[in-house]
């Protein structure tokens, strides 16, 4: 029987991780309410302008023309992967990593092997993993996800898009955690750049004739920059909607857990509690009657 | 006419409005009702909003998109 000073300090030790794992819990619920809210709020805006695209691009004969729809010969590739800053998350980092190298694996197989697929990370244990692993990591950033602002992402998406124009890129894709709700993420895999068109669904029947203003050309060039930065926006607010999903459902089950373990323990606790209780008595009845005879 | 204006990070406004005036690329311009379906690019300025009661809103935007067909305008604003 373990001594029972061991076991009330483990009793101490489990429920004060208890408390941790529960209030974070909280904290991630309270944070899930809100990037959800966001989530929604975005898609309409994203929505719409996927189908302004499809509108115009099918409107223009010579769509693939323009420099960022066209497909060029890929030589370098940059993919992008959406993790989190911080760990108590379940797989939510680990499946998307892992996701990350088996695609540039199995999709860019030479590039990748003549180190050609970078990486951009976005969340800090992605760039920390794939860093101490001696991937090419392109650069990350981590301070976005403190506070994440349309502009911010507008900012990078820019970024990208100059790289691309640049031709240190000749294709960009998009890795992260799609949130369905709390409980479900869906790894998505999205083409960046070259955009991909979406012809507008054939045979609809009531095709409208619309005015352009100024012409269809400079309304792509003005789109496409736009539809950048929403898909980019829109990957980094999932990815934070579903980590803050990730983390409440990891630290409900460790909460629970948690609360096993203090039950166990506290039975053994109790235990071996009367067994000393038992021998004390064992000892003084026995004391006693040796006295007597 | 419906009158949408979203920005990426909310609804700005929704509703019923007689005209709505945007600033174009080149130019600002107005819609009313039953105008015919367009596409156009917006540059930074100010949004009007004429609502049915005669009630006037002011949105300001960096730039945007409208799209307008069948009575249902949607402005795709940054703000």
């Amino acid at each position: 029987m373990a001594n029972l000073k061991e076991i009330r300090n483990s009793i101490a030790s489990v429920s004060s991780t208890k408390q941790i794992t529960s209030a974070m819990k909280m904290v991630s619920a309270a944070k899930l309410r809100k990037s959800q809210d966001a989530v929604l709020k975005m898609r309409p805006y994203a929505n719409k302008l996927q189908e302004v695209l499809a509108e115009v691009c099918g409107n223009l004969d010579n769509a693939n023309e323009n420099a960022f729809i066209k497909h060029r010969e890929i030589k370098n590739v940059l993919l992008i992967v959406v993790t989190s800053n911080r760990g108590m998350c379940g797989a939510f980092n680990s499946n998307v990593i892992r996701r990350a190298l088996q695609y540039a694996e199995e999709t860019f197989p030479v590039q990748f092997a003549a180190k050609k697929v970078h990486f951009y990370c976005f969340g800090k244990k992605g760039a920390d993993f794939l860093k101490s692993k001696n991937y090419p990591v392109a650069g990350f950033e981590n301070k976005i996800f403190d506070n994440l602002k349309y502009l911010a992402a507008a900012k990078f998406a820019d970024e990208l898009m100059q790289k691309y124009s640049l031709h240190e890129y000749d294709r960009i894709d998009i890795l992260y955690n799609k949130f369905k709700n709390a409980g479900v993420q869906i790894l998505t895999t999205e083409q960046f750049l070259p955009v991909p068109i979406s012809k507008p669904v054939a045979g609809k029947g009531t095709r409208k004739f619309y005015i352009f203003e100024p012409d269809e050309e400079e309304i792509v060039s003005q789109l496409i920059p736009k539809t950048l930065k929403t898909q980019l926006f829109k990957s980094l607010l999932d990815s934070y909607a579903s980590e803050q999903g990730a983390r409440m459902t990891a630290m409900h089950k460790a909460t629970d857990n948690a609360m096993v373990l203090i039950n166990n323990l506290k039975l053994t606790y109790n235990k071996a509690r009367q067994a000393s209780i038992t021998n004390e008595i064992l000892e003084i009845v026995s004391g006693a009657n040796a006295l007597k005879s | 006419m419906t009158v949408e204006i979203l920005t990426p990070e909310k609804s700005l406004f929704t509703g019923e409005a007689k005209l709505i005036q945007l600033p174009g690329a080149d130019g600002s311009f107005e819609l009313m009702n039953n105008h015919a379906p367009i596409i156009s690019t917006l540059a930074e300025g100010k949004i009007k909003v004429v609502e049915a009661n005669g009630n006037k809103l002011f949105f300001d935007i960096l730039g945007g998109m409208v799209e307008m067909s069948s009575n249902k305008i949607t402005v795709l604003a940054e703000a």
